[in-house]
Order: C-alpha cells, then sequence, then structure tokens
C-alpha cells in the first residue's frame, strides 16, 4: 500500500500562515507553545503552597466531612410560593421587553430576556424598521454592568453618604435659586444623547432660565459627520449612510465596521452586499485609506497605508482627479485641493485606480466616500464634495433633517471655571477628571466651582471631593426614550427597580429645573404625547415592539453649498508628514471598553482586540519597519520578528513623549500599520476604576493615552517621541493561542477567481482528487474510486451496516433522529469579525472570565474564538478572520479518547459534554484538532480573578475569616467577596449548567435553546404529531448576535431549510475535513472582490491563495482540481500523476 | 511444627477469604439498596406548615390538579400555588378555622408560606413539566396517588434510572390526554384486560402523537 502524503506539507521558507510574530519567527518558544497542549506551567500546582502541605489540608478537610456527615442527610428546602400571585407571570417561563441600549448620539433597539425578574441576555429588536436584530459587543455586554459591584451605591455630600431626600432637596434648592437669578453660573456638563426627552426638558429649563448655559463633551465624539454635513449644506442636517446601496465604497480613516457609530447597522448593509453569488446587485468593494489597522481595513479589497494626518490630503488627491475627470468644481475649490493634496505624497497610480472606479459608468450614483471621526472637519468637507459630485447623495447617503444641539464645549466651561464665573457645575455623567483633553486640566478646573453635582454611574476619577455625587440608573432600571440612527424613537423602559437604588438624569433634570414631573417615566410619556402618541394604547403598543412607526427622520431637501467648502478649504493647511523622530501618535477607542466607560466589564476586558488579539491591556502600537529604525520592542530585522527573551508575551516598555507630556506603556509591534504611526488606545489605565479595571497588583489595566491628549490633537498629533525603557511588561495575548500551523484553514479566492473556478474551495481539501489520485486507484483492479479508501468507517454507516446484520433487532434508541439533524455554516466572506458573537455566547451560555494571569496561561473559557490570521506581506499584510467553535464532528476525535463517555453524541448530531461524568482527564482536549475544548482549572466562576484564584483553605480572608470556615459554612458560595458573588450570580442564564472546576466544557450550539424550542414545538403539536421545529424558529446566540448574519444554523434534515442550502453551495467546506471528522460547522469560503487594475500584490490571487500554491499545493485553480465528485477517466488520472509528481 | 499452629488454621485463609468476600458483597449490596433514590428518597414525609390534604380537596371534593397547580402545562416547573389561590375558596369556607390561620396571615402580610420541598431532581436536571403533562403522561406516573395522601409524600425514587424506564418505553405509560389529571383512572378495571390496552392504545398514542423520547443526555441536562 501506497503511503498517504503528510496532510500538510512543512514550507521550506518559514510558514505562511501566520498569527503572530513569533510564530513568523518560528521562535523556539513558539514551537514549544505550540507542541504542548496547555501552555507551559498551565497544566502543574504552581501553588506557593506546596504538595504536602495540600495532602495535609485534605486529609483535614476529610476528618472534618467524616465528623459533621452533612453529607448524609437531606437538606430540607423551603418552597416560598407567593403570598398574593401577580398578573401575567409565571414561575419558569421568561418575559421579554422591548427596550434599547442608548449610544452616543443614537441607540440599539433590543428586547432583553429577562427570568424571574431579572434581566439575563441582550438581544436585538428584529422588528424595527432599521434592524436585522443584531447588537454590538457593547450592547451585549452592557448587561453585566447592571449587576457590577462596584458601581456607585450611594448618595454623597463632600464624600459623606447621605439620603436621596437630602440630595432632592438640594436640587430644589438648586432651582430655587436659579429662579431668583434666571440661572446665573448654573451650568451644565452633559454627554451626547439622542433622548428626546431630555431635549425637551433641556428647552424647558433654557426657558425658565435663560442665563443657565450647557456644555457637551465626549472623549470620542462622532458628532463631526452631523457638523460637517450641516457646514456643507449650510442647514442643520446629518448624514444616514445607506452603505446596502454602495458598489464601491471609499472609507477615509473611518472605521465603519468597528470604530464608528451605530457599526452594527453599517456591519448589515456592508455584509448584504458583500454576496459573490449571482444576484440582482453585484458585490461591493471597498477601498480603505488609513493609519491603523482597524477592523475596516481588515476587511478591506484594497487597503492604504498612510498617516492619520494624510488621509486629508490623500481624500483632496483623490477629489481633484474626480473634479477633473468630471468637470466640476469651481476653481476656487480646485486650487484649494491641490493644495492640500501637496500634502500627500504616495501612490498616485492607487489613487488613479481608485477613482477610476468610482467614475465606472455602472457605478453612477451607486458609490460613497466616508471620512472618519478621526479626520479634521475638512476630510469630512472633501468627501461631501467628491460623493455630491458623483451623484450619491440621496442615493447611498441620504441628508436627514437634524437639529443643533448647540451648548458650548468642554474648553469653554474650563474657561469659565477658571474666570470663576460657574456657581453650580452639574455633571450628568461622563467622567472629565479621567477623559478630558490633558491641557484643560480637569481636575482643578472643577475645583473652582461653588458647587459640584455630579450624577455618576462610579464613583470614579470625576468624583468630588467637595460637593454631591448621585448614583446614575443603569438603563435596563430607568425610563428613557432615544432615536436610533434612521431618527426612530425608541423607549428605554426598565425591567428590574434599581439595584442600588440611582437617580436617572431625567429626574435630576428635572429636580434641577424645578419642574412639575419629576418623574422619569411621567417624563417620557409627556414627550411620547409631545410626539404625536396620544392615548393609552398608543403608548401600549410603543413599549410593546419597541418603536414608535413613523417616527423616522425626514429627508432634509438641501443643496450642497460648494463655494462654503472651497473657502472653508481655503484656511486648511496640510499637515507636514511624520517621521521617525516626530511620530504621529493616533488615540482611538477601543474595540474592547469604548473610551473608558467599559473599563469595569471583565466580559469586554477578556474579549481579545479584534487586531492585537490582546486582553485586559492596551500597547503602544507601531509598526515592524518603524520599530526596527527607532530600535524598540527588540525588533530582529533578520529573524522578522521580535527576540523573546522568556516566555511569549514579555514586551518592552517605552516612553512616549508629545509636546511635554509623557506616557509608559509596552510597545506591540503590529504588522500592517502605517509608518511612523503610534497607535494609543482609550480607555484604559483608569485610576479609579473597579476591581474589573484594575490588575491583581492594584495598579490600573493598560496606559492612561488620554494623558497625552490635547484639545488641539484630539485625534491625532505629530511630534511624539519614542524613548526605550529597560523594562519588561507581560501582555496577555490570546493570539498564539491553539494555534493551527498554516493549513488551508480559511480559503480565499477573488470573485473573479471564484467565478472561474466555483469548486475551488472544494479542491483545497487535502482528500480533493487532487491530492489523492495515487491512493484513489484500486492496486489490483486498477479501477478508480470515487472516495479515497478511509482507516475508520463513520459511527453512522457502522451503524446501518450492524442493522442490516440484524435485520433492523439493534436495541437502544436509534443512532440518527430523521426529525432534526443540528448543523451550521460560517459565511467568511460576510464576516467581519466583530467579536459581537464572543460576548453574546458569553453571555448565554454563563462562560466565566479567567484574569490577565489566567490568559497569559492560556486558559481562558471562551466558547467561541475569533481567529485571525495576518497573510502575505509582513508590512502590508491581509487579515483574515475565522470563528472557531466546537465543529460538532460526527466522527468526532474527542469521543473516542474520553475514558468515562463524558463526550458523546446525541440521535440530532450534536457532540454533548456531559460535566457529571467528566473526571478532567483533559483527553478530549488534546485530542481535538481544532482546539476548542476550555478546561475550567480553578472555580472561575466562584474565584475572584485576582490573586484570590490561588486561595486554600488555610488562607485567611481580608475580613479575618478562614477559606476553610468560611467553606464549611457555606461550600456553595465561593470564595468571592459577598457583594460581587450575590450580584455576579443574578446574571447567570438559570437554563444553563454553571460549570465548576475541573470539567471540561465547550461549545454546546446553545442546547438549551434548542431543547426550549422541540419542547414548545412538542406541546403545540398535540395529536397532530407536527414535531418538527419550524425553520427560524431557532437562532443560536452567536448568530442571533451576529451583524452580517455570517452565521446560519438550523435543522440538516429539512432539505429547504437554509443551512442545507447553504452548505451546497461550491463554496462550502469543511476545516480539516481531511481527518474525517466530519464536523456539522462547515464555512463558506471567502470572496474577496479586488479591482483587477490595481497596482497591488494580492489584485489577481488573495494573499492567503498565494500561500497555499507556494506551499507546493496543487493550485485549486488549475485544470487538474476541477474533477472532484464526477467520474474520472483513468486518462487524466495519470496527468495529474505528472502534475503532482512536478510539484 | 504442629505446636504453633492448630489443626484448625489449614481451613483459616479459606474462611477469611469467604469471609472477606460475604462482607464485600453486604456492602456492595447494602450500599447499592440503601444508598439510592429508592432508599433514600422514597417515603420522605416532612410536615408542611399547613396541614393541607390532598385526599380531601381532590378525591372528596374533586378539584382538577391544575386548580392550584395552574403552571404546570405552560412551564418547566409546575407552581406551588399563592395563599391567594387557597382564599378564593376559603374565604367562604371554613373561614376562621384555625388550621387556615397561617395562610390567612400570609395572605394579609403578603410573606409566603414556606412549604417543604418534596419533589426535587438535582439541579443539573432540567425536567419540564409542560411536555409531560402535555403529552399523555400522567401526575400518578412521577408523584404517586397523591389524591389520596394526607399529607405528601415522596411516592417514586425520580432517579435517573426511573426516568430512563419510561423514556425507553413510553407506551407502557401514555395515556389520553383528558385522563392525565386523574389520578384514580384505568384503562379498565381488569388488571389483564388494563395491561392489554395500555399496550395496543399505548403503541398507537406514540405513533399518532410521533412521540420520539429521548435517551440522549441532552434531553435532561445542559
Amino acid at each position: 500500500m501506497k503511503t498517504i502524503p503528510p496532510p500538510c506539507p512543512e514550507p521550506d521558507t518559514g510558514p505562511k500562515y501566520w498569527r503572530s510574530l513569533d510564530q513568523l519567527a518560528d521562535a523556539p518558544e513558539f514551537r514549544q507553545w505550540l507542541e504542548r497542549e496547555f501552555p507551559d506551567g498551565a497544566s502543574e500546582f504552581t501553588d506557593p503552597v506546596s504538595r504536602r502541605y495540600f495532602v495535609k489540608i485534605m486529609s483535614a478537610s476529610f476528618l472534618l466531612g467524616g465528623l459533621g456527615l452533612t453529607g448524609c442527610r437531606r437538606p430540607v428546602e423551603h418552597i416560598l410560593p407567593f403570598s398574593k400571585m401577580p398578573e401575567n407571570y409565571t414561575h419558569g417561563v421568561a418575559q421579554f421587553y422591548a427596550t434599547a441600549f442608548p449610544t452616543r448620539s443614537s441607540a440599539i433597539p433590543l428586547v432583553v430576556k429577562s427570568h424571574d425578574g431579572r434581566p439575563i441576555k441582550i438581544e436585538g429588536n428584529a422588528d424595527h424598521p432599521d434592524s436585522n436584530g443584531a447588537t454590538d459587543q457593547f450592547a451585549q455586554a452592557s448587561i453585566l454592568d447592571l449587576y457590577d459591584p462596584d458601581r456607585a451605591k450611594r448618595f454623597t455630600r463632600d464624600e459623606n453618604a447621605t439620603t436621596r431626600e437630602d440630595a432632592a432637596d438640594f436640587l430644589a434648592k438648586i432651582s430655587e435659586q436659579a429662579k431668583s437669578n434666571g440661572g446665573q453660573g448654573l451650568r451644565f456638563l452633559l454627554q451626547r444623547s439622542s433622548s428626546p426627552s431630555r431635549s425637551r426638558l433641556q428647552k424647558l429649563i433654557s426657558e425658565k432660565f435663560p442665563n443657565a448655559q450647557w456644555h457637551v463633551y465626549e472623549p470620542v465624539d462622532f458628532d463631526i459627520h452631523r457638523q460637517a454635513a450641516s457646514l456643507a449644506f449650510g442647514k442643520p442636517v446629518s448624514p444616514y449612510y445607506k452603505l446596502d446601496e454602495a458598489n464601491v465604497i471609499v472609507s477615509l480613516d473611518c472605521d465603519f465596521i468597528g470604530g464608528e457609530e451605530d457599526t452594527h447597522i453599517h456591519v448589515r448593509r456592508f455584509a448584504k452586499r458583500r454576496n459573490p453569488e449571482k444576484s440582482a446587485k453585484p458585490m461591493n468593494r471597498l477601498y480603505a485609506v488609513e493609519g491603523l489597522f482597524t477592523l475596516t481595513g481588515a476587511n478591506a479589497d484594497h487597503r492604504l497605508r498612510v498617516p492619520t494626518s494624510a488621509v486629508q490630503g490623500f481624500a483632496a488627491r483623490l477629489a481633484l482627479e474626480i473634479l477633473r475627470q468630471k468637470a466640476s468644481g469651481s476653481g476656487e475649490l480646485q486650487n484649494s485641493l491641490s493644495k492640500l493634496a501637496a500634502g500627500f505624497s504616495g501612490n498616485d497610480p492607487w489613487v488613479a485606480e481608485c477613482a477610476k472606479d468610482l467614475l465606472a459608468p455602472g457605478n453612477a450614483g451607486k458609490t460613497l466616500i466616508v471620512a472618519g471621526h478621526r479626520q479634521p472637519l475638512a476630510a469630512h468637507l472633501i468627501a461631501w464634495a467628491v460623493n455630491a459630485a458623483l451623484g450619491n447623495v440621496g442615493s447611498t447617503v441620504a441628508i436627514h433633517e437634524a437639529t443643533d444641539a448647540g451648548g458650548g464645549d468642554l474648553a469653554a466651561l474650563v474657561q469659565a471655571l477658571n474666570a470663576g464665573q460657574v456657581e453650580t457645575l452639574v455633571i450628568l455623567g461622563g467622567n472629565p477628571a479621567y477623559d478630558a483633553p490633558s491641557d484643560l486640566k480637569w481636575t482643578e478646573a472643577q475645583a473652582k466651582a461653588r458647587t459640584v453635582v455630579r450624577l455618576g454611574y462610579h464613583e470614579d476619577e470625576t468624583f468630588p471631593a467637595k460637593g454631591w455625587h448621585l448614583p446614575l440608573t443603569h438603563y435596563l432600571e430607568s425610563w428613557g426614550d432615544a432615536r436610533t440612527a434612521d431618527g426612530t424613537v425608541v423607549p428605554i423602559q426598565p425591567l428590574i427597580e434599581p439595584l442600588s437604588g440611582g437617580i436617572t438624569a431625567l429626574e435630576v433634570l428635572a429636580r434641577v429645573g424645578g419642574l412639575a414631573q419629576t418623574n422619569a417615566y411621567d417624563i417620557v410619556r409627556e414627550t411620547f404625547r409631545s410626539l404625536g402618541g396620544e392615548g393609552e394604547n398608543a403608548w401600549r403598543k410603543f413599549l410593546h415592539d419597541g418603536f414608535l412607526a413613523g417616527s423616522a427622520a425626514k429627508t432634509a431637501a438641501a443643496q450642497i453649498d460648494l463655494s462654503t467648502v472651497a473657502k472653508f478649504l481655503q484656511t486648511t493647511q496640510p499637515p507636514p508628514a511624520p517621521t521617525k523622530d516626530k511620530l504621529e501618535a493616533v488615540f482611538h477607542r477601543s474595540y474592547s471598553v469604548d473610551d473608558g466607560r467599559f473599563n469595569n466589564n471583565g466580559w469586554l476586558q477578556e474579549t481579545p482586540d479584534p487586531i492585537t488579539k490582546l486582553t485586559w491591556d492596551n500597547a503602544i502600537l507601531i509598526s515592524p519597519k518603524t520599530a526596527a529604525e527607532l530600535g524598540v520592542g527588540d525588533f530582529d530585522e533578520t529573524r522578522k520578528g521580535p527576540r523573546v527573551k522568556k516566555g511569549l508575551f514579555k514586551n518592552q516598555v517605552v516612553e512616549v513623549e508629545l509636546n511635554g507630556r509623557k506616557l509608559r506603556g509596552p510597545i506591540w509591534i503590529l504588522p500592517g500599520l502605517a509608518d511612523n504611526i503610534l497607535g494609543l488606545a482609550l480607555g484604559y489605565g483608569r485610576k479609579k476604576t473597579g476591581r474589573i479595571g484594575r490588575l491583581p497588583t492594584g495598579a490600573p489595566a493598560g496606559y492612561n493615552a488620554y494623558e497625552l491628549r490635547t484639545t488641539a490633537g484630539e485625534h491625532f498629533s505629530i511630534g511624539a517621541k519614542v524613548i526605550p525603557l529597560n523594562e519588561i511588561y507581560d501582555l496577555a495575548s490570546t493570539q498564539e493561542h491553539g494555534a493551527m500551523e498554516g493549513r488551508p484553514l480559511i480559503r480565499e479566492a477573488t470573485k473573479q477567481q471564484y467565478e472561474a473556478h466555483p469548486d475551488f474551495a472544494k479542491n483545497m481539501d487535502l482528500d480533493a482528487p487532487s491530492h489523492v489520485q495515487h491512493i484513489l486507484k484500486d492496486p489490483k483492479t486498477g479501477q478508480i474510486n470515487s472516495q479515497p479508501p478511509m482507516m475508520y468507517k463513520h459511527p453512522y454507516r457502522v451503524y446501518e451496516e450492524k442493522q442490516q446484520r440484524t435485520g433492523g433487532r439493534l436495541k437502544g434508541p436509534p443512532l440518527k433522529s430523521d426529525l432534526h439533524q443540528w448543523g451550521m455554516s460560517i459565511d467568511l466572506t460576510a464576516c467581519v469579525g466583530c467579536s459581537a458573537c464572543m460576548v453574546a455566547c458569553q453571555s448565554e451560555n454563563n462562560v466565566p472570565i479567567v484574569g490577565k494571569d489566567q490568559v497569559t496561561k492560556g486558559r481562558e473559557m471562551a466558547w467561541i474564538r475569533l481567529d485571525r490570521y495576518f497573510v502575505g506581506n509582513l508590512y502590508d499584510p491581509q487579515i483574515a478572520y475565522q470563528p472557531m467553535l466546537c465543529q460538532h464532528c460526527e466522527n468526532a476525535p474527542c469521543e473516542s479518547v474520553c475514558p468515562v463517555n463524558a463526550t458523546v453524541h446525541d440521535e440530532e448530531g450534536l457532540n454533548l459534554m456531559v460535566y457529571n461524568r467528566c473526571v478532567g482527564t483533559r483527553f478530549c482536549s488534546n485530542n481535538c484538532p481544532y482546539k476548542v475544548r476550555r478546561f475550567n482549572y480553578f472555580d472561575y466562576s466562584r474565584r475572584p480573578i485576582g490573586p484570590g484564584l490561588y486561595k486554600d483553605p488555610f488562607t485567611s480572608r481580608t475580613d479575618g475569616e478562614w477559606e476553610l470556615k468560611r467553606w464549611f459554612k457555606d461550600p456553595d458560595k465561593g470564595s468571592v467577596p459577598p457583594d460581587e458573588w450575590d450580584l455576579g450570580k443574578l446574571v447567570r442564564n438559570p437554563d444553563v449548567t454553571v460549570r465548576m472546576r475541573g470539567v471540561m466544557e465547550k461549545c454546546t450550539f446553545c442546547v438549551q435553546r434548542l431543547e426550549q424550542a422541540k419542547i414548545a414545538q412538542k406541546v403545540k403539536a398535540g395529536a397532530s404529531g407536527d414535531v418538527r421545529v419550524p425553520e427560524g424558529t431557532i437562532k443560536t446566540a452567536c448568530q442571533q448576535a451576529c451583524p452580517a448574519e455570517a452565521i446560519v444554523f438550523g435543522n440538516l434534515a429539512d432539505p429547504n431549510s437554509q443551512v442545507s442550502q447553504l452548505k451546497k453551495q461550491q463554496r462550502d467546506y469543511s476545516v480539516l475535513g481531511f481527518l474525517d471528522t466530519r464536523p456539522r460547522t462547515t464555512y463558506l469560503a471567502r470572496i474577496r472582490n479586488p479591482n483587477p487594475n490595481m497596482p497591488d500584490p494580492y489584485k489577481d490571487s488573495p494573499a492567503a491563495l498565494k500561500e497555499y500554491v507556494e506551499h507546493g499545493n496543487a493550485d485549486p485553480m488549475g485544470s487538474h482540481g476541477a474533477g472532484r465528485g464526477g467520474g474520472h477517466d483513468p486518462a487524466s488520472a495519470s496527468s495529474h500523476k505528472t502534475e503532482k509528481g512536478a510539484h | 511444627m504442629s505446636d504453633i499452629f492448630p489443626k484448625w488454621t489449614n481451613q483459616l485463609p479459606a474462611k477469611v477469604l469467604m469471609g472477606g468476600l460475604l462482607v464485600g458483597a453486604a456492602t456492595v449490596a447494602g450500599t447499592w439498596y440503601y444508598f439510592t433514590p429508592k432508599y433514600t428518597r422514597v417515603g420522605y414525609q416532612p410536615i408542611q406548615p399547613v396541614s393541607f390534604s390532598h385526599a380531601v380537596h381532590v378525591d372528596q371534593i374533586g378539584l382538577d390538579c391544575r386548580y392550584c397547580h395552574h403552571a404546570v402545562e405552560k412551564s418547566w416547573y409546575s407552581n406551588i400555588p399563592a395563599s391567594s389561590t387557597c382564599m378564593n375558596c376559603h374565604n367562604q369556607i371554613l373561614k376562621n378555622d384555625p388550621r387556615l390561620a397561617l395562610v390567612e396571615q400570609s395572605v394579609q402580610t403578603g410573606r409566603p408560606i414556606a412549604w417543604v420541598q418534596i419533589h426535587k431532581v438535582p439541579d443539573y436536571v432540567y425536567f419540564n413539566h409542560s411536555v409531560h403533562v402535555r403529552r399523555g403522561v400522567s401526575c400518578v406516573e412521577c408523584h404517586g396517588q397523591i389524591n389520596t395522601m394526607e399529607e405528601v409524600y415522596h411516592a417514586q425514587p425520580l432517579s435517573m434510572s426511573f426516568c430512563l424506564e419510561c423514556h425507553r418505553d413510553p407506551a407502557s405509560r401514555l395515556r389520553p390526554l383528558e385522563k392525565v389529571t386523574d389520578l384514580n383512572w384505568k384503562w379498565s378495571n381488569d388488571p389483564k384486560t388494563a395491561a392489554q390496552l395500555q399496550k395496543t392504545r399505548g403503541e398507537q398514542f406514540v405513533h399518532d402523537w410521533a412521540i420520539q423520547t429521548s435517551q440522549s443526555c441532552s434531553a435532561c441536562h445542559r
């Protein structure tokens, strides 16, 4: 018998599919990491307590157990029914409420699941006209903030606790004083909000106290989109992007997939047109011009790396090209554009081809240029000029009527404070002491107000030492309203009484204003009435549906005023280009903690950044080239990677100096970043935050990028210097975890390639005919078999044969049900890598967080992870994402090695994990080719993530009690502090087991949802016998959250189900299918849509495919790949063989 | 040497071995029997705070189970009635009876009555009442003849093997839907005919209603 060639030939020139620089460099530490199931030390007992000591303790506890014999008697438990039955409530049946997650200038419509009065899961409201029921990671995780034990719980005055009544009295006093002087010296500092109620109250108060003044501050502000549109159109309007209408999109540093407002809508619209199949509308094409590597850049068909400050120059250059060809725009405009374009010294052919694509006749009015919030007004105005010239206004971008929220900015407020003009300062939300530009010196200014009243969710940096602090309610505890992106009014309704007795912002405003209505409910109802919602029925419908139909913003009738644009551009000067001595520091919103508002949210802290895969920290991002030039990060050009000292995540600390301000942080070399820039994520380094935002040492997680940020350089600033320090910092990255060495895991092709060879993905299977031609031939008969001989038979086949042998008399349940066979299909063309699925899974399945220390040991518990692969050139790579979760193999390798049958199959094709049987051998994880099984090393659900994780029975706790005593009194409690325990367990889903220590766990395909749907259908079916769950009833948590609709789950036993249809596509493939695992989760190959004329190394073939071929694999686009499945004539088979030999 | 080891010691090893085996067998058998739910749970009959008699309410008065346990057809959980449910009748019948003092007090103060839980499956078992009672499984199958109990006791072991027994052979337990809460109901008074009818009608029911009892772990454990 001929030997089967090794499944993946090792390349000669270093791995091509690499996940980190260490892997690329093939560092010995990385080899060791890969070869071990868990990293060094992960499976060892690293407690400071010795093994002998441990045995001593064990015997002591056995003794205690023997004496007490508590385990033998059944504890008496009580059932406490209601004394009076509440209406519309059935214990055990979840309730759902429509509400909304308010964002800065928009909102995400939601349906929140409540179990026995506690909200436990957030899902999008698919009934809303501008939603497909998707959310983003922040909305998903916001439920954890509700149960944050560190949130502000008390009303304080000068740091002393006081009562709600006292606070209300004081607010009334402010109101009275303002009445006497018309609000002289009364200033409000607000966050952005889309709430109609708030703007109504603002108006009422302004009428009452004409001298009172409003200020608005957001550290990451998206209002520039409205400002630019209003300036360009000469009246207050805001843009509404319709990405699903655009054939070609050019992003000018606009991270609409991850970093802007309403990403869930943009992703949905973008992914809708990301369809390579033949449909009415062609697949879209995305050009991204950016400095940082953003999610939008990762999903772009063409990405141009330029410093953030040069994007404006690029925009001018592109505009010139287009205006010239369109012969529009005045000479004045062209002159000012030429001046700005001089600031862009780069790739002219790129600009020309991009312009040509935009001007293509088929794309008239079907293109879109968007500028990001980091870009100055000039870039936005240029984008508007180009959109207008291309006829996009009204087609791919609508102009909606808007109102100018008005109010001064933070600088004006600081000026007034310093001038002593502020009598009373009311701060509603926000955290200016942490996130205000550092040149404003907010903390000092705030102290100059005579009275400060601050409403805040945490007692954080802004907590006034002198003055009042009021605890803010969570949006799931309060009445409110908001407008979504399209202007539709949505309600915010409470699902639970305020857990810590907080107060809403609306109530504070009403009390300060001395208004008759102070109750938030009354205020919102009054606003609803003013919006045309008359009567009880309309109100009930509003709350039931979760939106007010027909309240969307009106399209504004406005014409762009190019002369204003030209005039504005004339005043703009092109910025200097950054150099290695004068680096450009770019401040960006973190994908994990936003601007710092989610700093104390464990789910988000542990969700890896989609680009760097860092958790629990931010790092100073730098490109490999700049790092080499500066000699930081221990970058070794010859080895193409950092010089690893000990361990994988030891990173050099540097000092960044910008205009005399300094900060320290670890450096992280990020391929694909523009040269001469530093990426500084905001939101970390909080000095006063909760238990999650601090590391076990007590130091804040990450560094505070706001320290470098000034009013002049709010988003980027040129002139930064990097000073390397002789210091090392540990970073926790999930990047290397579970790496699967360079196999064709993600299969990519360009649209053209796909059209010519729709079966290319199948040809990349290692058991595809092209690979196994020589073993398909039967040595005796010389016949060509259609399938290669398999070493093991498929379990279903074995069962069928047994059935036949015994004449169908096999005992036991059927191996395979005819009703349901569950399966999943993930479209890699649609997936953008946003991570919403990860948080949704964590929330639905009670997945614990493990803390930074444990992540560095590779022990994170996420059931679904997003594998990110860099492909191609080190300096200008492509990124490909792949959600990886339990594949539910029909022929599961984990099942055959479990000694205790703890992982078994059910008749519907699920690979089950029986926690009670598991004894923690971890053989299954060792044998899992996808590395999706997670082992609970500690009781992560019951232990604090800090040093308390390693607590043993003889640890004395901070409150003086011994662990052993605590355990004896209450073994169910765990060692977390009482408040953490009480609140933390409320967020758990009662339908899913909370797993304990020593148990393996993994994705279950949301078995609880499957069972509930099956039960509901069975109950409904009755005598009809129609017990098959209808298509569309079940959505897994990840599928539900996915804005791109990339994940489709369903019944494979139903040939008409969506998932069955998708699996019939030619793009469908199994990861590591040659292992004959027969996964139920399959992927649809990723199709890119590059411009064939672009001067781009990847225009003909994606980097991933190029590398696949360079590995010595047969070209899946070659003629010999095409013959899979059908009959092969021996002649073609022999030609295959010769070709194979030639490789 | 015979002085040291008398003759009877010749049989000692065999006796020790036999004795050891016997003790071992007794331990296994004892544990098998006494440490299973069949012994540890069946017969558990705590004293409830209110001396509520199912025998009076169901057998004598003829109340349907679902009058009080109304959620049993909707939820996984069969509710214990709220105190106010009792008062629907007892605000007229036995108005000032001292036995009802606690119930009255509960309604007035809003404090719940602490009933002692009898039937309980472990936390890792997700049992659903609604799908059982609405698909032909009578209350009596798991709870015994509650309708005749003065004080409720644990009648069946409710162990995993108990559940599986029925899931392996549902036809032998199913009954017409309208008879689910009629705990005295039988197919026939003649045990032989009853058994026969149960078999034929039960199989018919399984076929018509497409009863597919799952024996996989996922049916109850999630």
